[in-house]
């Protein structure tokens, strides 16, 4: 065991699940985390972000020096119910901050069915909730970000109201960011109510969820398409009854598929439909329509190489969100972005050690 | 080679404009302060737009691009000169009823892009009140808003990608249609970027079903406080209306005088709610909406039942900053946003405040979002007015940014509001906004001296902060 500064020392912890590292801590504040930011620059260490560990399969396969668990940074810091912001930690498990909201009928439109997801998690990885379709995606919902660089910075952007156009959108620029750009710390996000009422109304054909302009949601799994609805009960059983399905009451949201290999397919939404054809057989698949966002799951990668060969050919990414170890020659993000020198010299401003999450991001970076 | 005559080989000496008066046309946005533009390019293509930025480039010019012209902070004022890059050429655009979406060109004019797309029962969401003159390219670059932000966002939430030409002359495509495009999501950095990281030739849109039904209602209350109070008990009772608009008295008495579309004015303040969605839901959040409305004192509560009634109603909304010429000459506009609950607090500050300089304030404004729009109207001939009335104008913005707020909703920070954002800020914050501005433009040729106040790259911390530059008019 290396010897650490007793500043570093008092912060290493177990963290349940996270892969093994010459040192696992848990900052207490913003101060701790700039402190191991800092000492990791200057070491030279690389540093892999922790939260559920729900997304730790995307990009390739960190190895870290130093894993820095989010979970004593996961407190409420600000809600005001009547503006419909919320200050959060990025530690914070979203299926306790979703049941705390729902106690005054909001919610943060944070994924439905988190597992053990922390709000930091789902931002930094860029994931959204199943209802993005018609209440935004994550990134929609990012009002302000304060974040730690990797050299040790303490940034924040945005603000704390619904609407604001205060300086460079910096938050936005974090969502799906991996913290390259700094460990988010806490976030200001804009809450949605909640309606009364809900229901999920079982169709045969998408067609019949055409009947209505903007459902909550519609999803597609391999055995089932659904529309979900929500709004006073009065209204929901109006619209219930107008769509020619199986209605059952209440929000009955599925997991995404679960296997050895899981994927995101991300098309245009018009070829979702196409898209779910190309998928090889055997994938499991939870589409969400008017969007292009299929959650995929599989046994194996047999058929993977083809579909990316599609999918890139219609301007769309097959990202692997897990996999049971490095894909031989296949790319976990595909075909490098637009603007990759751009997007390393961005990164080169507030990670210039490159030590948060080194190699990770699409094209390597 | 001089700076014109290269621009005349790359674009035609057609699309060059250097005579004085050609000049003073677009030495200023709808903002009061002025520069004077060294000359005015009006690029036909991406490709055009690449080449006015390599001959800046090699003249070490500054580029201002601008649109219509209708930003209020000065964010397209040539301050210090340089080449006026006015886009509204680039006119392209491509509905893709399928996906939603449209490659759309800078100079496309807002509601001309509604308009196209209606016979595909879509539209645009973000609507500025400047809607029939102001282009996506502005609304891009100042990530506008309108009275429809309340329940989609402003125009960020609708841009999926973007054409943007660099200061190398490159021309790139961000983002796309597939959503959650991997990698950095630079769009939504250079969305509200105020033309100072790169040219944006085209965006990508997102378009909306048009709704199947819409109720517009107007109540009216003899307290502002009974009307802000509605607005909150709307949304705590799990609605978001399209829209929430108030207007006060002041405001309401100088549009009818003009318009007159049948508002109120002997209420102290009216409240625009409208609600869209599906019949039923539409009846039913209206009914809400009313109840609430005279639980808190509303004396009246009007639905427009035809469709007529209802473009009235928002006539005598979108037409209120033009109701002002019957005033005074002039006005200053602003735009801040407060936490909705602090919204009586912060309009009784704003009243305050203009009483005590003695001036003519006006306030129609997004109250949903807690986006203030207080106006002053006032005439610059008179001695002393202008500090005055920028002094008050400070003031307010202290006020609001003192309960949590923000120092602009959707109009930007542009040249006016540069300064104050050190207090919104800390230097850290701007020194990190600073670095993004380096990496996209490190020679400091896009729009320089807007949004990010001199000196806000640490290195030069300590440096003498810089007022208005000489030359501005305010």
């Amino acid at each position: 065991m290396t010897y650490h500064p007793p500043h570093i020392a008092r912060l290493v912890i177990q963290a349940q699940g996270a892969p093994e590292a010459e040192l696992t801590v848990a900052p207490k504040s913003i101060h701790d985390v700039a402190a191991v930011l800092h000492y990791a620059t200057e070491k030279g260490l690389n540093v892999q972000l922790w939260g559920g560990g729900t997304h730790s399969g995307y990009g390739s396969p960190p190895m870290p020096d130093i894993v820095m668990s989010m979970e004593r940074l996961g407190e409420i810091e600000a809600w005001e119910p009547g503006d419909l912001t919320l200050v959060v930690g990025a530690g914070a498990r979203i299926a306790d901050l979703e049941s705390k909201l729902a106690g005054e009928n909001q919610t943060a439109v944070l994924p439905e069915v988190p597992g053990a997801s922390t709000v930091g998690g789902a931002i930094a990885a860029g994931v959204s909730a199943l209802r993005r379709g018609r209440l935004y995606g994550t990134r929609e919902r990012i009002l302000e970000t304060t974040v730690v660089t990797g050299d040790g910075r303490i940034v924040r952007s945005g603000g704390r109201v619904v609407k604001n156009v205060t300086g460079y959108d910096m938050h936005k620029l974090n969502v799906g960011a991996f913290g390259s750009l700094g460990v988010i710390v806490s976030v200001c996000m804009k809450l949605w109510p909640v309606p009364p009422a809900g229901a999920t109304v079982t169709i045969e054909s998408l067609d019949q969820a055409s009947v209505i302009a903007r459902p909550l949601a519609v999803l597609e799994e391999n055995a089932s398409t659904r529309v979900f609805l929500w709004g006073t009960h009065d209204v929901v059983s109006a619209l219930s009854a107008r769509i020619d399905g199986e209605p059952a009451d209440g929000l009955d949201w599925p997991a995404d598929p679960s296997g050895s290999f899981v994927w995101s397919v991300r098309v245009p939404p018009a070829l979702i439909g196409e898209a779910i054809i190309h998928l090889p057989t055997g994938w499991r698949y939870l589409a969400v329509h008017g969007v292009g966002d299929i959650r995929a799951a599989s046994d194996d990668d047999d058929g993977a190489s083809e579909l990316r060969s599609w999918v890139e050919s219609v301007s769309g990414h097959l990202v692997v969100v897990k996999a049971p170890s490095s894909l031989e020659g296949f790319d976990p993000w595909g075909a490098p972005p637009a603007g990759l020198e751009l997007q390393k010299a961005l990164i080169g401003q507030f990670d210039p050690a490159r030590i948060i999450n080194p190699g990770r991001l699409p094209g390597g970076i | 080679m001089t700076l014109l005559s290269d621009l005349q080989n790359a674009l035609g000496e057609e699309n060059i404009l250097e005579e004085p008066i050609e000049l003073h046309i677009f030495s200023k946005d709808a903002s009061l302060m002025r520069g004077e533009p060294t000359c005015v390019a009006f690029p036909q293509s991406a490709d055009q737009v690449a080449e006015v930025i390599q001959v800046a480039a090699r003249h070490e010019i500054p580029i201002v691009a601008r649109g219509a012209g209708t930003g209020l902070t000065a964010g397209a004022s040539p301050i210090g000169g340089g080449i006026v890059m006015v886009t509204t050429a680039l006119k392209s655009l491509e509905i893709d009823p399928d996906n939603r979406t449209a490659w759309v060109g800078a100079g496309v004019i807002n509601l001309d892009l509604s308009t196209a797309a209606a016979p595909y029962g879509l539209h645009f969401a973000p609507d500025p009140s400047s809607q029939s003159a102001c282009t996506i390219g502005g609304n891009v670059a100042n990530n506008s808003g309108g009275a429809h932000t309340l329940s989609e966002g402003s125009t960020t939430s609708h841009v999926l990608g973007l054409e943007v030409v660099l200061a190398d002359g490159e021309i790139v495509l961000l983002g796309g249609t597939a959503p959650d495009s991997p990698g950095l999501d630079m769009k939504g950095l250079i969305v509200g970027s105020e033309g100072t990281l790169g040219i944006v030739t085209r965006a990508l849109v997102r378009l909306l079903p048009i709704e199947p039904d819409v109720r517009t209602l107007l109540l009216d209350f003899p307290t502002v406080e009974g009307a802000v109070a509605t607005v909150s008990e709307v949304i705590a009772a799990g609605m978001v209306p399209a829209a929430l608009e108030l207007m006060d008295q002041r405001m309401t008495t100088a549009v009818e005088n003009w318009l007159h579309a049948g508002l109120p004015t002997d209420a102290a303040a009216v409240l625009l709610a409208e609600v869209v969605g599906e019949l039923e839901d539409v009846d039913s959040q209206a009914g809400q909406i009313g109840e609430i409305g005279r639980a808190n004192g509303a004396r009246d509560v009007q639905v427009a039942m035809t469709e007529e009634h209802r473009a009235l109603l928002w006539k005598g909304r979108k037409s209120a900053f033009g109701a002002i010429a019957q005033l005074a000459p002039d006005y200053y506009l602003h735009d801040a946003v407060v936490p909705r609950t602090k919204l009586v607090e912060t309009m009784k500050a704003i009243y305050e405040i203009a009483d005590r300089y003695d001036l003519t304030l006006l306030n129609v404004f997004h109250a949903g979002d807690g986006n203030v729009h207080p106006l002053i109207a006032f005439d610059a001939n008179e001695p002393g007015i202008n500090a005055k009335v920028h002094k008050a104008g400070d003031e307010i913005v202290a006020a609001c940014l003192r309960v949590g707020g923000a120092l602009s909703g959707e109009h930007g920070i542009g040249l006016e509001k540069r300064d104050l954002m050190r207090i919104a800020f800390t230097e850290i914050d701007l020194d990190a906004q600073a670095r993004l501005k380096e990496v996209f433009d490190p020679a400091g040729l896009f729009n320089p001296g807007k949004v990010l106040p001199a000196g806000s790259r640490c290195f030069d911390f300590g440096g003498v902060r810089r007022e208005v530059p000489d030359g501005a008019w305010v």
